[in-house]
C-alpha cells in the first residue's frame, strides 16, 4: 500500500514538475517561421517585400528569441518547394509560408497531413475551409489600387503620351497592377496610349530590357513593370531619360532620378495576425487582403526626383484619397471584347439630378476602362412610363447587352419577369434592396443610396448659415431617395439649430419647375433663406432662392455647375464604384444576387461644395458631420416618426 | 414674421400676390381655347403648343440662345404658337381629322421636339434670370397698402393676360368676327347659309388659339419663371382646356377659373409649410397636392349648368351639304 501511494505521488509530482517545464519552456520558446521563396530575398521585388516584412516583424517582436525566421530563397521549382515546405512542416516549424500561387497545389495536401502547424500562402484567396481544412491562411493584394494610381500620375507625366508595360506573366498580382494601371492612366489622360507586353518570366531582366526598349523605340516615355526581372528595364528607360513606376517595394533608393513613385507592399500586419491568431488558438481560415485602407499596400513618392511637374504628385495624391475612400474603384480584371452596357431612366441624362447622375457615372465609368472600344453603352431617357421602360428593356435584353441597368424603382416589377426569361442577361435596379434571390433569381444587382447621411451633413450646414431661422424643403414626392434626403436634412438643422424653423411642401411631381418656384417663393415669402429640394424640378426653386439672395443645398448631381455663388453644397451620388463592381462580377461569372448602396463610408456619396465662401466653422461643422456619420457616432434616421415636430 | 408666426392676413397677402403671377399661364391658354371652342373647335395640343412657346422665348432671351430683349422672344413665341396653331387647324378642319386624337399628338409633338431642341441646343441646362420680363410698379397705385403689392406691383405680362380678358369679351360679343365665331360654333350650316366661311373663322380661331398657348408658354418660361425644363408645362395645358369647361365658355368666369385653381394651389403649399393639422394628426402632402383639382371637379360638379352653353357643333368638322 504505501508503495503503491510513494509511486503515485512521485508520478504526480514528475507529471505536475514536467508540464510546469514544458508550459515555462512554450512560453519562453520563439515563435519559429519558415518562408519558401521563388527568388531572391533581395529581388527588390516580391520575395524581398514578404522577407523585409518578416524581419520588421522580428525585431518588433524583439528580435530572435521572440521571432526566429528560416528561409528557402529561390524555390522557383515547385516540386523543391513542395519538399521544403515538407521539410518545414516536419521540423515542427510554426508557420509555414508558401510564398508564391504556384505552390498552392502541394499547399493543402500537407495542411491535411500536418494539422497542428499554421500554412499560409499567397497571392490566393482560398484558405481551404470548404475542403474541412482550418489551419491555412491566404494573402492577396489588391495591386490594381496602387497600378491605378501609378497609371493616373504616369498619363499626366508623358509627354509623348505613350507610356510602355513590361508585364511578367499576366497572373497574380501583376495582372491585377497592369489592369489597374491601365484604369489609372485611362482616367487621367485618355489620349494616352499603352503598350503593353509579357516577357513570360519573373526573372529574366535581359529580356525585360529589351522589352524595355522597344516600347521606348515605339515613343514611351514612362515605363512600368512588376516582378524581380524589372531592373533590366529600370535600366533601360534610365539611360533614354524617361521615367518608371513601381510596385512591391519601393525602388527609388536604387534609381533616384527615375523612379517616380512605387507602391510598396506591407506584410507585417498580415504576418503579426497570423503569429497571434495562433497564440489563440486559430491556426488558419483567414484570407487577408493588402489594400490601401488596411496599410497593406502604401504609395511611396520620390518627391525630391528632378523634372517631375508637383502636379503630377498632387494628382497621384488626390487619386490616391479617391481611390481608399472608395470614391474610385479601380476593377480587377478588364473585358476581352467590348462591354455592353444598356440603362433605362425616367427624366433627361441632363437633369441635373437622379438620371443624370447615372448617366455620367457610365461615362466615367467607360473613361476609365479606356474609352468607347472598352465599354458600350446604350441609354433611354425619358422613360417614365412603366410599360414603355418595361419594352425597351426586354429590347436590351434581347439585344444581348451584357448589363441591363433599369434606373428606377418604378421599374422593379416588370424587372423580376425579364430576369427570369434572360437568365444569361445581368439586370441591375435602383433604388432598391432586393436582389431576387428568395425567388431564385441569380441575375439581379440592386442598388440604392443612404441619402439621409448627406442630407444631415446639409442639414447641418444650412442650420448654422440661415439667417432668418427659417429653412425650406422643396420636396418632389415623399418617396424614394427624396424622402431619405429630406429626413435626413431635418435631422441635421436640428442637430446644428434646433430652434431653426424647417417650412417642408411637396410639389407632388419631379418635373414641374414652376411649381417648384412657386412652392420656393413661398417659402421665401414664409422668411425662409436657405432652401433644398430634390429631383429635376429644383431649378425653379434654386433660380427663386438665387433672386432672393439665399443658398441652396443639392443633391443627387453638382447643381452648383450652375449657380456656384448660390449653391452651398450638393451631395453628389456616385455611382460609378457600384458600377465598376457589378462589371467586375459580370466578368467574374456573377450575374447578380448583391446589394449595394451609397454612402459616405464607401466614396459613393460625396459633399461638393459650390463657389460659396463659407466661415470656417460652418466648414468645420461639415467635416465634424461627416466624420461622425462614417465612424457611426451618428446614426442618421430613415424614418421619422409621423407626428414629430 | 416668418413661418408659423406669420398671422392669416399676412399669409393671405402672399398667397394673393403669388396667385396672380400664377394664373397667367392658365389665363392665356384658356383664353386661347375660348376662342377655339367657341368657333366649335376642340384643340387638345395646348399643352404641346405651350412647350414650344416656352422654349423658343427662352432660347430667344437666354445669354446661352440669341440673348435678344424679352419683346422677341415673345414674337418668337407668338410665331411658333401661330405655326401650330396653323398645323392644327389643317389637320381638325381641311382635314376634318378626329380632333381629340390630333390634339394629343400635337401635344406629344410639341413635347417631343421642344425636348429634342433643349437639349441638342441648350445643352440641358438653359435660364433667362434678368433677362426675361420682370416686374412692373404702376406708379401711386401700387404704393397703396396690401393692395399695392397684390395688383399693382405684377410681372408685365400678368397685366397682359387680366386685360386679355375684357378685350376678349368684347371681341366676342361686339365686333361681327366675334359674332361669326359664335354663329360657327352653334349651327355651322346656318352660318355657312348665311355667307360666313366657316373654315377661315375656324382657321383663325385656331391659330390665334395657337398664338395664346405659345404666349402661355412663354409666360412659363422668361415670366412666371425665368427657366426651362423638359415638360416643364407639367399638365397646365390640360387644366386650360378644363378651365374652359369650368367656365362655361365664358371668358370672365375662365378667368374666375384660373384664379380659383391658383389660390387653392398656392394655399395648400402654405398648409404644407405651416404643417397644417386637423385635430392633432398632420396632414398628409399628397392630399393637400391634389386638393386644387378636387375643389375644382367640386365645383364643376355643382355647376351642372355647363352643358347647355357648350357650343352645338363643338368637335364636329363642317362638310357643306352634310351637317
Amino acid at each position: 500500500m504505501k508503495a503503491k501511494l510513494y509511486v503515485l505521488s512521485m508520478t504526480v509530482l514528475l507529471v505536475g514538475l514536467l508540464s510546469l517545464g514544458s508550459l515555462a519552456a512554450a512560453q519562453d520558446e520563439p515563435v519559429r517561421v519558415a518562408v519558401v521563396l521563388p527568388s531572391s530575398t533581395i529581388d527588390l521585388a516580391w520575395s524581398q517585400a514578404m522577407y523585409d516584412a518578416l524581419v520588421a516583424v522580428q525585431s518588433e517582436l524583439g528580435g530572435e528569441s521572440a521571432m526566429e525566421i528560416a528561409v528557402s530563397e529561390n524555390t522557383w521549382d515547385v516540386t523543391a518547394a513542395a519538399d521544403a515546405l515538407r521539410g518545414y512542416a516536419e521540423d515542427g516549424y510554426h508557420i509555414v509560408i508558401a510564398h508564391g500561387t504556384q505552390y498552392g497545389s502541394s499547399l493543402f495536401e500537407l495542411a491535411a497531413e500536418f494539422p497542428e502547424t499554421t500554412f499560409a500562402w499567397g497571392t490566393a484567396s482560398d484558405a481551404g475551409v470548404d475542403r474541412g481544412l482550418t489551419n491555412v491562411h491566404a494573402y492577396d493584394v489588391r495591386a490594381q489600387q496602387g497600378g491605378y494610381i501609378n497609371g493616373c500620375m504616369a498619363g499626366l507625366l508623358t509627354e509623348t503620351n505613350t507610356i510602355g508595360v513590361v508585364g511578367p506573366v499576366p497572373a497574380g498580382d501583376a495582372i491585377l497592377y497592369n489592369n489597374g494601371f491601365l484604369q489609372g492612366v485611362h482616367a487621367c489622360n485618355p489620349d494616352a496610349e499603352v503598350l503593353v507586353a509579357y516577357t513570360g518570366s519573373f526573372g529574366d531582366t535581359a529580356l525585360a530590357a529589351e522589352t524595355a526598349q522597344t516600347q521606348i523605340a515605339a515613343g514611351a516615355d514612362v515605363l512600368t513593370g512588376s516582378a524581380q526581372q524589372v531592373p533590366g528595364a529600370i535600366d533601360a528607360i534610365q539611360a533614354a531619360g524617361g521615367y518608371w513606376f513601381s510596385t512591391d517595394v519601393d525602388q527609388a533608393p536604387n534609381w533616384p532620378d527615375t523612379v517616380v513613385a512605387s507602391m510598396a507592399y506591407d506584410f507585417t500586419g498580415v504576418i503579426k495576425d497570423i503569429i497571434s491568431k495562433r497564440a489563440n488558438g486559430e491556426l488558419g481560415g483567414t484570407a487577408y487582403e493588402l489594400r490601401l485602407e488596411n496599410g497593406g499596400i502604401s504609395m511611396v513618392y520620390n518627391t525630391d526626383i528632378e523634372g517631375v511637374p508637383e502636379e503630377v504628385f498632387a494628382a497621384g495624391r488626390a487619386a490616391e484619397a479617391e481611390v481608399r475612400s472608395g470614391v474610385v474603384y479601380p476593377i480587377a480584371m478588364l473585358p476581352d471584347e467590348p462591354f455592353r452596357i444598356a440603362v433605362v431612366m425616367p427624366s433627361s441624362i441632363t437633369d441635373l439630378a437622379w438620371s443624370q447622375s447615372m448617366y455620367d457615372a457610365l461615362i466615367e465609368f467607360q473613361q476609365q476602362l479606356g474609352g468607347q472600344s472598352a465599354v458600350e453603352i446604350a441609354y433611354t431617357e425619358g422613360m417614365f412610363d412603366v410599360t414603355a421602360a418595361a419594352e425597351t428593356l426586354r429590347g436590351y435584353a434581347e439585344d444581348g447587352y451584357d448589363l441591363v441597368l433599369a434606373h428606377g424603382t418604378q421599374y422593379g416589377t416588370s424587372l423580376f419577369e425579364l430576369a427570369a426569361d434572360y437568365p444569361d442577361t445581368a439586370f441591375a435596379w435602383g433604388t432598391a434592396t432586393d436582389t431576387g434571390l428568395d425567388q431564385g433569381l441569380t441575375n439581379i444587382f440592386a442598388y440604392e443610396a443612404r441619402a439621409e447621411e448627406g442630407g444631415y451633413v446639409a442639414g447641418v450646414m444650412a442650420g448654422l448659415l440661415t439667417e432668418s431661422g427659417v429653412v425650406g424643403i422643396v420636396g418632389p414626392v415623399p418617396a424614394g431617395d427624396a424622402l431619405l434626403y429630406i429626413n435626413g436634412f431635418q435631422q441635421g438643422v436640428a442637430a446644428s439649430n434646433p430652434d431653426a424653423e424647417i417650412l417642408l411642401a411637396y410639389t407632388g411631381s419631379f418635373g414641374d419647375t414652376a411649381l417648384a418656384a412657386e412652392t420656393a417663393q413661398t417659402q421665401i415669402a414664409a422668411g425662409a433663406d436657405v432652401l433644398t429640394g430634390s429631383a429635376q424640378q429644383v431649378v425653379g426653386a434654386i433660380d427663386a432662392i438665387q433672386a432672393a439672395g439665399g443658398y441652396w443645398f443639392g443633391t443627387q448631381s453638382d447643381q452648383s455647375v450652375n449657380w456656384p455663388g448660390t449653391v452651398v453644397a450638393s451631395q453628389v451620388f456616385n455611382w460609378t464604384p457600384v458600377v465598376g463592381r457589378m462589371v467586375e462580377n459580370v466578368l467574374s461569372g456573377q450575374l447578380g444576387g448583391e446589394a449595394y448602396e451609397l454612402s459616405l463610408s464607401n466614396g459613393g456619396l460625396e459633399i461638393v461644395y459650390g463657389e460659396v465662401d463659407l466661415p470656417q466653422a460652418v466648414l468645420d461643422a461639415a467635416n465634424e458631420a461627416i466624420a461622425a456619420v462614417q465612424s457611426g457616432e451618428v446614426v442618421v434616421a430613415r424614418e421619422l416618426p409621423e407626428n414629430e415636430e | 414674421m416668418t413661418g408659423s408666426n406669420m398671422t392669416l392676413d399676412q399669409i393671405l397677402i402672399e398667397a394673393f400676390a403669388l396667385m396672380f403671377l400664377y394664373a397667367t399661364p392658365f389665363l392665356f391658354a384658356a383664353l386661347g381655347e375660348v376662342f377655339v371652342q367657341r368657333s366649335g373647335v376642340l384643340n387638345l395640343g395646348v399643352e404641346g403648343m405651350m412647350l414650344m412657346g416656352a422654349f423658343s422665348a427662352i432660347y430667344t432671351v437666354s445669354e446661352k440662345g440669341l440673348g435678344q430683349e424679352p419683346l422677341v422672344g415673345l414674337l418668337v413665341a407668338i410665331i411658333t404658337g401661330g405655326l401650330l396653331g396653323l398645323a392644327m387647324a389643317v389637320v381638325s378642319v381641311t382635314f376634318k381629322a378626329e380632333q381629340g386624337i390630333s390634339g394629343i399628338g400635337f401635344t406629344l409633338f410639341g413635347l417631343g421636339l421642344s425636348s429634342l431642341l433643349f437639349k441638342t441646343l441648350a445643352g440641358g441646362v438653359m435660364t433667362a434670370q434678368g433677362r426675361g420680363f420682370g416686374a412692373l410698379s404702376i406708379p401711386v397705385l401700387s404704393d397703396i397698402p396690401i393692395i399695392g403689392d397684390i395688383f399693382f406691383n405684377q410681372n408685365v405680362l400678368v397685366y397682359v393676360a387680366f386685360a386679355l380678358v375684357p378685350i376678349s369679351v368684347w371681341l366676342l360679343n361686339k365686333t361681327s368676327w366675334g359674332l361669326k365665331i359664335r354663329a360657327v360654333g352653334q349651327n355651322p350650316a346656318a352660318a355657312d347659309a348665311m355667307g360666313v366661311n366657316v373654315n377661315r373663322v375656324r382657321y383663325s380661331t385656331v391659330i390665334l388659339g395657337g398664338i395664346l398657348a405659345g404666349v402661355a408658354g412663354a409666360s412659363l418660361s422668361i415670366a412666371v419663371t425665368p427657366i426651362f425644363q423638359e415638360n416643364m408645362t407639367a399638365g397646365r395645358g390640360f387644366i386650360a382646356v378644363a378651365l374652359v369647361y369650368f367656365g362655361g365658355w365664358s371668358p370672365w368666369r375662365v378667368m374666375a377659373g384660373a384664379l380659383l385653381f391658383s389660390i387653392a394651389n398656392n394655399l395648400q403649399i402654405w398648409a404644407q409649410i405651416l404643417n397644417l393639422r386637423i385635430g392633432g394628426t398632420a396632414i398628409p402632402p399628397n392630399l393637400l397636392i391634389m386638393a386644387p383639382y378636387i375643389l375644382t371637379i367640386a365645383v364643376l360638379v355643382f355647376a351642372r349648368q355647363r352643358k347647355r352653353l357648350e357650343p352645338a357643333a363643338l368637335t364636329k368638322p363642317f362638310e357643306r351639304g352634310e351637317n
